[in-house]
């Protein structure tokens, strides 16, 4: 990489300095401050490609940069990366709108005057460091460590190791994200309390099988709330095109007809919200028509258990049968069955299936010693009874012939259920990936070839008795700090491990931040990422109950893009007494709320290692680097050390991993950022990597797939089987039930308070505002759609609203309705509308289709930063949040996920009235002109730290 | 030989990659498209509906009608890959070729007084590189090559998909387009658009 080696950071922040003075929205970030390097003025052109990856969206698809003289002048795919194979979507194209834009912050920002406006001036790092640590380290002084809290997601500067860190460094239990418990968490969280494996989402590359390019088994996908071709377009987009192109069948279900409804064998267009009813219908069917995989489920899951009707978990043998003297582990419980040989009750040990003692029925009620008991598949299946064919067509719209058509597609070939988004977006968000999961399993659809649930690479081959560890990912916290327990461990063994790590660990500090945490006594599946609970933290910063979160440190996004009812979050903003953005983009919450912005780099600047495509891993190179950007960690890294030093070493409470060294993770400097990455791609250093990327990317891992790895006989002799308590599929989700009464195997040793017993099981729950629900409550009609969105091509989260070249394609918001149902309000296609909720209104233009149902419309989210664009007026000038964002309509108030306290962010009910074009609003193509890069003559810069 | 663009629409979904990498490879201004994907339907009622997409661009016509429009010679037929480009230099920016093209696949360009259309990417052919939109297609829906080759990308695909799987837009003068696409009754049924 050709630096200007000419500047060094000293005169750079100087001059950076002393433009400042002139600093305001549109002329901070263009404009170059430091004279062209000589270098390039003189020197004949240079082009070179180099091999990087994208990061438009959470897949980074492997690229090809072509640089001349410093500068990325094109980007394509790179046609070596396995899954991709060359394509690059629309939102990675853009980058160079988004590297170069004049909305791409260059220098740290201070706010002049106050927040809403849209005057900034440019501070030097060091300015800004002192700045954002003496407010910290006051408001610590003041009014203790919980004043400190953090935020992250929204696309773009990926951030979400550090926002989850450094809270903990600043002794703070609060971090939050738009995302986990209305992105992913619960079906991630989910799948590691239900067989301690990976999940069914594509977007986060857990289903890897069905993508395969050689040997691939897959004969039919489910995507249920999920849109690869939209959401992961040159990766899981493509993945999908060859996999339907082999031969293989989709079943789409959506509310919307996606790109992948549309290539779908059948769609499955369900009412937003009601997929639990539409599931549970599946398991009807495939119990009533005996599809399922008998052998599997009796062997493998845990349904044949007998559950404890008091108590809801199994029983364990030793309960009925005080003399059953277990010959497995004590980490391996036995438990109870009905068997079918004997006819009668009786201890089900854990074995291969074929040293069974007994011959487990699935689905049995009746009496031992007095008591009723029934198998938890006996429990399931009374959950299932009512939902015939035509009651879910009554329930979920969907027509009974389109859905057996489904089941029987999906019983009679090969392959797997993948799960989406939407799912995690309504109160039943943990109820739907366990049933989803459990479909699955029953079907006998684990670690097999073609199927979406497997575990991959050669640290999936058990060697002994499997387990799962539970706080942070991979359960990385549960080591660090020496809390949670590990599920596998008999209760002795985790006792003892607790009492071990307490001696080494800030087991103590992190249990009671773990307590202390927002909305954890009754949401306790949050723990799982470390985060808290959102519509608490907000209700705390409103009220100062249980304590008032008073310093912001947003590690990426526009929040008010991203956070359900935005209104309500911009109505606090006035009790937070200081805000830190940091971003590479300004967007509507750094003029909203920032009183200081960290400039972070654009993906084509900062050096990291991609997601795996099938396996292997990429390079992020940095291509170039312009101004005084820096990488996503670093700010947190250095405002932390400069409050360790105003405190003379360790600060108070603050955790840490030993003395003065806090529990932050993030790089303190690029040099550890460029080591790092070389270092997970196997080179010594940045400079051998870079020197010889070829040899080093893409690294390709041995014995990537693996298969049937719950078969293998350990060292205890027995099969693995899964890492759960009972080491089998638990389909009957028992640990939730624990979790729900002390936060097992999160908040541990020290407990939660208990709540509510959680749903072991896929469950039906009408969706709160729904036109049953609204009709029930005497407001029929007052809101007649349900309202839903989803994703488009051109955008990831809050991201790309800026880029020209999908802006002009998409300016605005389209929103979905059917004909007849537009026609019964007069309303025309490609009119402006109102769609207003219970919380706001917002503009869009409807876009009549029959790709819904005539009682839902479906959107994209949406923001607008044309509207404080330069060339609009000042005193005109807003945020760009109010107009179009359909998180303005969004419900953060209970009912929440019980496990997870997910807010409904899809499947509420709104209205639909004509309206107007917002005043700010750009449509026309060349409207976006502005938005055109502008910073390509910015001088390549050095590392800032 | 017949080089040309031939599209999969039963792979297509739509995504507009196309448009975008076509927009930055040639540098094309805001609101000037040499390509674009057109959604059909979705037809039926609601839920039993299909759909499918149809991307558009220069057909590169046999009886190519714009070549005879033109008045200087500025569209013509060139001879290494036998397609049909515009000689910026002698281009008058009349859109006599614009009126006559069937397609509408012709922009004028105000800036520079002339027009212009998907040139395949000539600049990337030359360079032994696929066309922008063909490279990073996100569905592999866009090929590229020879007709006449039956090694060729397009004629493979073709030759697999079946005659009575290939349509080509609606030709209501005899100008011959060579682009084809390919779309399965399974997918959706090609639509005859007027």
């Amino acid at each position: 990489m050709a630096l200007n080696t000419n500047v060094t950071r000293r005169s750079f922040v100087k001059m950076a300095a002393l433009a400042g003075a002139a600093a305001a929205i549109g002329t901070q970030m263009t404009g170059s401050l430091i004279e062209a390097p000589a270098a390039y003025a003189d020197e004949a052109e240079e082009v070179k490609v180099v091999k990087t990856s994208c990061h438009g969206c959470i897949q980074m698809c492997p690229a090809l940069a072509t640089i001349k003289n410093g500068v990325v002048v094109k980007l394509e795919g790179d046609p070596a990366a396995p899954e991709s194979r060359g394509s690059f979507c629309i939102k990675g194209l853009n980058e160079l709108h988004t590297m170069y834009s004049p909305r791409h912050i260059l220098h740290p920002l201070k706010r002049v005057g106050e927040r809403g406006g849209t005057d900034f001036e440019v501070i030097s790092w060091d300015e800004a460091i002192e700045l954002a640590a003496t407010q910290i380290k006051d408001a610590i002084d003041k009014y203790g460590n919980y004043a400190f809290f953090s935020s992250v997601g929204g696309g773009g500067s990926f951030s979400f190791i550090e926002a989850m860190t450094i809270n903990m460094a600043f002794g703070s239990p609060t971090v939050f994200e738009p995302g986990c418990a209305q992105c992913y968490l619960p079906r991630w969280s989910l799948s590691k309390l239900f067989y301690g494996g990976d999940d069914q989402s594509i977007a986060d590359n857990a289903v890897q099988e069905i993508f395969k390019v050689e040997d691939n088994k897959t004969e039919v996908v489910v995507l249920w709330a999920a849109q690869p071709s939209v959401s992961e377009t040159a990766e899981s987009g493509r993945g999908m095109a060859e996999l339907k192109a082999m031969g293989a069948k989709t079943i789409v279900v959506d509310p919307n007809f996606s790109p992948d409804a549309a290539k779908a064998d059948v769609w499955l267009s369900v009412r937003p919200g009601t997929d639990t009813g539409l599931c549970l219908s599946w398991y009807r069917y495939i119990f009533e028509n005996k599809l399922y995989d008998e052998q599997f489920t009796k062997y493998w899951t845990n349904l044949p258990f007998l559950i404890d009707p008091d108590t809801k978990l199994p029983v364990k043998a030793q309960e009925l049968f005080p003399d059953f003297k277990q010959s497995t582990p004590a980490n391996t419980p036995a438990y109870v069955c009905f068997d079918l040989k004997t006819g009668a009750v009786a201890p089900f040990e854990y074995s291969a299936p074929e040293n069974s003692a007994v011959d487990p029925e699935i689905f049995w009620e009746g009496e031992f010693n007095g008591k009723t008991y029934k198998t938890a598949g006996q429990i399931y299946k009374d959950e299932a009874e009512p939902w015939t064919l035509e009651h879910a067509e009554e329930v979920c719209w969907v027509p009974a012939d389109l859905n057996e058509e489904a089941i029987k597609l999906y019983t009679s070939l090969n392959g797997g259920i993948a799960n989406g988004v939407a799912l995690d977006m309504t109160e039943s968000a943990s109820q739907i990936p366990l049933g989803l999961m459990g479909l699955d399993s029953i079907m006998g659809r684990i670690n097999k070839p073609g199927v979406t649930m497997t575990q991959k690479g050669m640290a999936s081959i058990p060697v002994s008795r499997p387990i799962t560890k539970h706080n942070g990912f991979g359960g990385m916290f549960s080591d660090m700090y020496g809390c949670g327990a590990v599920v596998g461990m008999s209760d002795e063994e985790n006792e003892e491990r607790a009492k071990q790590l307490a001696e080494t660990r800030p087991q103590a500090l992190y249990n009671q931040i773990l307590y202390d945490r927002l909305g954890m006594k009754n949401h306790k599946g949050l723990y799982a990422w470390c985060h808290s609970h959102i519509p608490t933290v907000r209700e705390a910063i409103a009220t100062g109950e249980p304590y008032k979160p008073r310093v912001w440190f947003d590690m990426s996004g526009n929040k008010l893009a991203m956070l359900g009812n935005a209104k309500s979050w911009y109505d606090v903003f006035p009790e937070v007494d200081f805000i830190i953005a940091q971003y590479p983009m300004l967007t509507s919450f750094q003029i909203e709320a920032a009183d200081l912005v960290f400039p972070c780099r654009e993906w084509l600047e900062e050096p990291m290692v991609n997601m795996t495509q099938l396996g292997t891993q990429w390079l992020q190179n940095e291509c170039t680097h312009i101004g005084e950007t820096v990488s996503h960690g670093i700010p947190g890294a250095q405002v932390i050390a400069k409050v360790q030093e105003m405190y003379g070493g360790s600060i108070p409470n603050g955790l840490e991993m030993a003395p003065g060294v806090s529990a932050y993770m993030g790089q303190p400097n690029e040099a550890a950022v460029k080591k790092s990455v070389a270092n997970t791609l196997g080179a010594p250093d940045w400079e051998t990597l870079q020197a010889n990327i070829e040899a080093f990317v893409p690294r390709i891992p041995e014995g990537y797939w693996q298969y049937n790895q719950h078969e293998v006989i350990v060292d205890d002799g027995l099969p693995a089987g899964f890492a759960t308590e009972s080491r089998k599929i638990e389909v009957y989700c028992q640990i939730l039930i624990k979790c729900a009464c002390t936060g097992y195997p999160f908040c541990y040793p020290m407990p939660q308070e208990p709540c509510e017993d959680y749903s072991p099981i896929c469950k039906f729950i009408e969706p709160c505002e729904s036109p049953v629900n609204d009709e029930a409550n005497g407001e029929g009609g007052q809101y007649p759609f349900v309202l839903t969105s989803g994703r488009l091509p051109y955008f990831h989260h809050g991201t790309m609203r800026h880029a020209a070249f999908s802006r002009e394609l998409y300016p605005i918001p389209d929103v979905k309705i059917n004909p007849k149902a537009a026609a019964e309000l007069g309303i025309e296609h490609g009119e402006w509308i109102k769609v207003i909720s219970r919380r706001g209104e917002i503009s869009g233009r409807a876009y009549l289709t029959e790709g819904v149902a005539p009682g839902v419309v479906w959107m994209e989210r949406f923001w607008n930063p044309e509207c404080f664009d330069e060339s609009v007026p000042k005193e005109n000038r807003t945020a760009g949040w109010r107009e179009c964002n359909v998180n303005v309509l969004t419900k953060n108030t209970a009912p929440f996920n019980e496990v997870y306290g997910s807010y409904t962010n899809r499947g509420f009910t709104v209205r639909i009235e004509k309206g107007e074009k917002p005043a700010n609003v750009w449509v026309e193509p060349k409207e976006f002109a502005p938005f055109l890069p502008t910073l390509q003559n910015e001088p390549v810069t050095p590392d800032v730290f | 030989m017949r080089n040309c663009l031939v599209i999969d629409l039963d792979r297509c979904t739509g995504c507009d990659s196309c448009v975008a990498a076509c927009k930055h490879e040639n540098n094309v201004s805001l609101g000037i498209y040499w390509n674009r994907v057109n959604v059909v339907g979705p037809s039926g009622e609601w839920p039993r509906i299909e759909g499918y997409w149809l991307p558009t661009q220069c057909q590169q016509c046999e009886n190519a009608a714009c070549e005879a429009a033109c008045p200087t010679g500025a569209t013509y037929r060139d001879e290494k890959y036998g397609l049909i480009l515009i000689d910026k230099e002698k281009c008058i920016g009349c859109q006599s070729c614009i009126e006559a093209c069937p397609f509408g696949a012709r922009t004028y360009n105000e800036e520079l007084n002339i027009v212009e259309k998907c040139t395949c990417c000539v600049q990337r052919l030359d360079a032994g590189e696929k066309p922008a939109c063909v490279h990073n297609c996100c569905t592999g829906a866009r090929l590229f090559g020879d007709l006449d080759d039956p090694e060729s990308d397009v004629a493979k695909a073709i030759a697999a998909a079946g005659e009575e799987n290939i349509h080509w837009l609606p030709d209501a003068y005899g100008a011959s387009p060579r682009t084809c696409y390919i779309l399965h009754a399974s997918t959706a049924t090609w639509k005859e658009l007027a």
